[in-house]
């Protein structure tokens, strides 16, 4: 819902930006790229101003204003400097670049603690969920935009405006004045996008240099779909088809998400759409194609454009199949409703918790009932015949699913449905009972979750606790195959220990439990041992009742139970059978055959020590026991988890990994995080799922994929870089999040001081260690004078390394020697511009542009025998020289330790920001024997790695 | 009513292009004047019709219409006071907007474009008036697009609209010459009446010899940039489409027109 919601909201939004695209593109038939950068320029003066207090509409208006004269400029250089359109837009949008940088005076411009409109918005919300009530608001604000851009096409300046953009020459000879048109046209439309962008910015809570790339293709995108979705001429029709176009558009990406579209994908979809959009539209420009029904429309454009719709529909399909199999194997959709059976034999806690845990976790991955789904949970009482009434009840109201909880039910069920799928819980051993000869090899409508409990880990708890020669008695119901294969397995363990004596009663029904228990008492036995036995344990109390009398200590299977009265028990928790059971339900209504999915095993043991019965009965714990227990009933009968997660850790939590790009960094770090998850151990503690999220470097994309995150509930949230950090701390209030390979979490508002932070968001603050990294160089070249750095403006991380640079080149006396790049490619050529001005030493850091041309940076110095600094551990690796800082993968180790403390439940709040400052120091030595020089011994024994 | 000296215009000057299409024209035309202009492919008389438009700036020479020197004005700047139509039907309208729209935009002509919406009711029923008198069956189809009409419809449309401010000039480009003769006939019956209600000076330019003598008072014709000869009103009832050749062919006994030239008129022309 909130997914659908927040796509919504960027849908209007983006509406206006996709209205200015209309203009330039449909009204004035003028290609404009500087859309591109006028939505920056919006976002970046709407932002200063509100980081500077003026009040947002303020700031609104003139982000509008700074987007208009933008356009203004385009238009002016192509009407009066007769420039080519397109090439006028990429000259503006290349130039406003710079403008941009200089109107943000940084890359980064954080609004999260600003009052903004969605701020002012919220404090007039009439109880609402958030993104509801900010629809609310823009829809109100939209339909008014749309009435009056109606009117305004309307009106005579608009008339004469469409007239320009339609036909030049005919507004001439009709006394327009065309290029005064165009110029106001276009600066209208600039100023839309201005707007949009600085709604955006406040929207999603920061101002980023690189937000505008893209925008074109996407209000292109917008515009087309919009036309294609209403085919009217008229005017309203249209522009309501911009605001209708814009939100499709974001559903778009939305739902491509939502089915776990690969988001690499989607760029080549959405081309793939606007290009089938436009092939099929182009036949309705045609006049003869006015009179035309909708499918001569399209017969028309496949006759006219067989090529291509053939090459176009073989990309979209090969695009779309992943998409459409998730599709189909996905959440259910809300057409569908499922029907799941669940039927448990009798009323006992182990298989309560069972059903329970099903039930939550069913409704956690998305099972709502009611909604989607709706869950028949039915309790035999302890009847056989009545599981079969039930069953056939479920035939009959046609279940999708049926699940069997215990060993008696899932016998009735396989014996009675052949062709419906089941999934049994709580089952000792489905392949006494017929359902398999192995877990992969088993019944075609069945599976399920089973386990029994180890016999030979119960009796080894009981030698803990009973040392010597005893006797041990068991009750179990004979009837029943799961109790008599968990006695079986009882007493081959038995055998095999000589000083252990066997001794046994059987019962037929719960009645009976209570007289068994005496005659065992009476045969002398030192202690209950049960088996798991479902009448048995409904009878608990009679066995505990004779246990309390006799001082005869108990041990049981069930962790639950143990408050009840017994010693000690070791036993699965049936929760994660109800858990495991929920997800094999989900691959089965996602389509998925039951057949072909394999019996699961429950593994998480859990044990329990009772110290107010050990005290009743006299028996010393012994503390190897008691190091093993999760569970313990206190002297004064309360339950203490011992781990305070048992009950936490035993639902599979989802963890999202959220990282902006794909560069080598990020990578590393993304690495070092899953990797690290697995040392601490919380992957295999806890079950803990990873889901990976990568924008792609596209901020419209991470908004999406933050709200989707948001809107699935995950349980952790992990992002690496600052982009992804911003836009998730917007949307997300409540999830643990935990940021890593960011250098400034307090400039982005995320906290003032390391305690002092946004209540669910902390991390890891990785400064790069550019002051100590030029000590290093004045410590080894005393007479070097000169640093050269080449750095990105746009890189908020470059820019705060080449601040600190600044500052401590003067204290060490060298001079810094500066060359800004804005891509990748420019950079060999400001290297070279710098060792022409001449450099002695020449420094990296944090900026990824320069980054990715590592490589060849490190070559060219290393033949003018310029040594390479850089502050990423492995840039040595790569050809640097001396490297002090992180290894990303370290950073991410870091974030990683710190995901682990979160999960295992400590409170995100209480957690300071870690400043990790990493001075760890990788030494080319092997460049430095080749430049002929020597490195003191001492400086040496201070580097961590050595090349 | 256009006073026409001296006027100088050379394309693609100091290249191998170079086209010295105006060579010191010079004509005066009294208000009320409807003049046919005629000659070959490159004579000129396009291109003097496009001086006067504004279409360009001339290297030398004045134009003065109604007392005002219009010589350095733009073309929209004359729109105000001169309207055309062009030979291409698709040239004279804005193809994706209404009837009305673009009637509305021809009536805006001589005001200034605000943001206010004067095309009401009552302006539509105005239009829905004009429209009628073309017999053209367009009446109805007011708010349809223009791109569903006919070539015949749009140059009928196209007329109305650059008369429906009264203009002091009116030009014609060989406004029928892309038209089927039905269709060509209607339009330039409509030109006439049009001429005729409104008393406008008017130039249009022809390729129909017979067009030239039945239509207008006045007609002018232009070879290699230069007039060569100016028939009035009384000689045109006299003459006929093959004296008009003849006079073509004079020109090629004083080497001033090649032998493809006069074939091309014999095609063209008869």
């Amino acid at each position: 819902m909130e997914l659908w919601v927040g796509a919504l909201n960027l849908g209007f939004l983006y509406a206006f930006m996709t209205m200015g695209v209309f203009i330039t593109f449909r009204i004035h038939d003028f290609p404009d790229i500087t859309v591109d950068g006028s939505f920056t320029s919006g976002a970046a003066a709407t932002a200063v101003l509100i980081a500077a207090g003026f009040n947002p509409p303020a700031a609104l208006l003139a982000g509008m204003l700074i987007g208009m004269a933008a356009g203004a400029v385009t238009a002016w250089i192509h009407a009066r400097l007769d420039i080519n359109g397109l090439l006028a837009g990429i000259l503006v949008m290349t130039g406003l670049y710079s403008v941009n940088l200089h109107v943000m005076g940084r890359s980064n411009i954080p609004l999260l603690n600003q009052a903004t409109l969605f701020t002012w918005m919220q404090k007039i919300n009439p109880g609402m969920h958030a993104e509801i009530w900010i629809s609310c608001v823009l829809c109100v604000i939209l339909a008014v935009f749309w009435l009056g851009m109606s009117l305004f096409f309307r009106t005579d300046l608009g008339l004469s405006m469409r007239a320009t953009g339609n036909n030049p020459v005919m507004a001439a000879a009709n006394g327009v004045n065309v290029n005064r048109m165009k110029i106001f046209g276009i600066a209208l439309a600039n100023g839309f996008v201005g707007l949009s962008g600085g709604l955006v910015a406040q929207y999603q809570g920061f101002a980023d240099i690189g937000m505008g790339i893209g925008s074109v293709v996407i209000g292109l995108a917008s515009v087309i779909i919009g036309e294609s979705i209403l085919r009217k001429p008229s005017i309203h029709v249209k522009v309501i088809g911009v605001i209708i176009g814009s939100v499709v558009f974001r559903w778009m990406i939305a739902f491509a998400l939502y089915v776990g579209m690969n988001p690499i994908d989607l760029k080549l979809l959405t081309a793939g759409f606007v290009l089938a959009t436009l092939v099929i539209s182009g036949a309705v420009g045609k006049p003869e194609s006015a009179k035309m029904t909708w499918a001569e429309r399209f017969k028309a454009a496949i006759s006219h454009n067989r090529m291509m719709i053939a090459v176009g529909g073989i990309v979209i399909l090969a695009i779309s199949i992943p998409g459409i199999r998730a599709l189909l194997t996905h959440r259910p959709d809300a057409g569908k409703i499922h029907r799941i059976g669940i039927v448990q034999i009798v009323d006992h806690s182990m298989l309560n918790v069972t059903r329970d845990a099903f039930l939550e976790e069913m409704n956690r991955i998305g099972y709502q009932s009611g909604k989607n789904c709706l869950f028949q949970v039915e309790n035999a009482n302890g009847d056989m015949s009545s599981v079969n009434t039930i069953l056939d009840k479920f035939l009959a109201d046609r279940m999708d699913v049926i699940v069997p909880i215990s060993t008696g039910c899932t016998q009735a069920a396989m014996h009675k449905i052949k062709d419906q799928p089941i999934v049994f819980a709580t089952v000792a051993n489905p392949f006494i009972i017929d359902a398999g000869r192995s877990d992969t090899d088993h019944l075609p409508n069945v599976t399920g979750v089973y386990g029994s409990v180890p016999m030979d880990k119960v009796l080894e708890m009981v030698r803990q606790v009973r040392k010597g020669k005893i006797r041990i008695g068991s009750i179990w119901d004979a009837g029943q195959v799961n109790s008599v294969y968990n006695v079986e397995q009882l007493k081959q363990v038995v055998q095999q220990d000589a000083d252990v004596v066997f001794v046994g009663a059987t019962v037929t029904g719960s009645s009976e439990v209570f007289q068994a228990a005496q005659s065992l008492a009476q045969q002398q036995i030192d202690m209950f041992v049960l088996a798991p036995d479902n009448i048995v344990y409904s009878a608990l109390d009679s066995v505990i009742k004779v246990s309390e009398s006799k001082k005869i200590p108990m041990v049981i299977t069930d962790v639950e139970r143990l408050s009840d009265g017994a010693l000690c028990a070791l036993g699965y928790d049936y929760a994660t059978s109800g858990i495991q059971a929920a997800h094999l339900v989900d691959r089965i209504l996602k389509g998925e055959s039951p057949g072909s999915i394999p019996f699961e095993k429950y593994s998480r043991l859990t044990i329990g020590v009772n110290l107010r019965a050990a005290r009743q009965m006299g028996i010393a714990i012994p503390s190897e026991l008691l190091d093993r227990t999760t569970v313990i009933i206190a002297e004064d009968g309360k339950v203490v988890q011992k781990k305070e997660l048992i009950h936490k850790a035993v639902q599979a939590k989802r963890l999202a990994l959220f990282q902006f790009g794909d560069n080598e960094l990020m990578n590393q770090a993304a690495h070092g995080v899953l990797d690290e998850l697995k040392v601490q151990g919380v992957m295999e503690t806890y079950p803990l799922r990873i889901d990976r999220k990568n924008a792609q470097n596209e901020f419209y994309m991470a908004q999406s994929i933050a709200q989707e995150i948001v809107s699935q509930n995950y349980d952790y949230i992990v992002t690496l870089s600052t982009p992804a950090l911003q836009v998730t701390a917007q949307v997300n209030k409540l999830i643990p999040h935990i940021f890593g390979a960011v250098t400034d979490p307090y400039r982005m508002g995320i906290a003032k001081t390391q305690q002092d932070h946004i209540p669910n968001i902390t991390g890891v603050a990785t400064f790069q260690p550019v002051e100590k990294t030029i000590q290093v160089m004045r410590e080894i070249f005393p007479r070097a004078r000169r640093i050269g750095i080449v750095w990105n403006p746009a890189e908020a991380c470059s820019e705060a390394c080449t601040y600190k640079a600044r500052d401590e080149v003067g204290k060490q006396g060298f001079e810094l020697v500066e060359v800004n790049v804005s891509s990748t490619s420019e950079v060999m050529d400001a290297v070279r511009s710098l060792l022409t001005r001449g450099v002695d030493l020449f420094l990296t850091s944090g900026d990824n542009t320069v980054n990715m041309a590592f490589n060849s940076v490190a070559a060219l110095l290393r033949e003018r025998r310029i040594p390479y600094f850089s502050n990423s551990f492995s840039d040595v690796e790569r050809g640097g020289f001396i490297a002090v800082g992180a290894d990303y993968e370290e950073v991410g180790r870091e974030t990683a330790r710190m995901a682990a403390r979160v999960i295992s439940g400590e409170d995100v709040g209480r957690i300071p920001i870690n400043n990790y400052l990493p001075e760890k120091m990788y030494v080319n030595r092997m460049l430095a024997k080749e430049y002929g020089m020597e490195l003191p011994e001492a400086f040496l024994n201070r580097a961590a790695k050595i090349r | 009513m256009i006073e026409i000296s001296g006027l100088h215009k050379t394309f693609n000057a100091n290249t191998v292009n170079e086209v010295h299409a105006l060579k010191g024209i010079s004509v005066a035309i009294a208000p009320g004047d409807f003049i046919t202009l005629i000659g070959t492919n490159g004579s000129g008389k396009s291109t003097l019709l496009n001086a006067v438009a504004g279409s360009f700036l001339p290297d030398q020479g004045k134009i003065i219409i109604d007392t005002e020197d219009v010589t350095a004005k733009k073309d929209f700047q004359r729109a105000k006071f001169m309207s055309r139509v062009f030979q291409n039907p698709f040239m004279g309208t804005a193809t994706q907007m209404t009837i009305a729209e673009n009637l509305h935009i021809a009536y805006l002509r001589d005001q200034e474009s605000l943001p206010r919406i004067r095309l009401d009711k009552a302006r539509c029923e105005a239009y829905r008036e004009a429209v009628k008198a073309l017999e053209m069956q367009m009446e109805d189809r007011l708010d349809n697009i223009i791109g569903s009409l006919s070539g015949g419809q749009r140059q009928a449309l196209t007329l109305l609209m650059a008369v429906l401010r009264r203009p002091k000039v009116l030009l014609l480009d060989e406004h029928t010459a892309a038209l089927d003769p039905k269709s060509a006939n209607q339009v330039i019956r409509l030109t006439q009446n049009f001429v005729e209600q409104g008393n406008l000076t008017t130039l249009m330019v022809t390729h129909s010899m017979q067009q030239a003598l039945q239509v207008g008072n006045r007609t002018i014709m232009m070879n290699k940039g230069e007039i060569i000869d100016d028939i009035s009103l009384k000689e045109k009832q006299r003459l006929t489409a093959s004296d008009l050749l003849d006079k073509f062919a004079d020109l090629r006994k004083s080497e001033r027109l090649t032998d493809e030239m006069l074939e091309e008129l014999r095609r063209e022309y008869i």
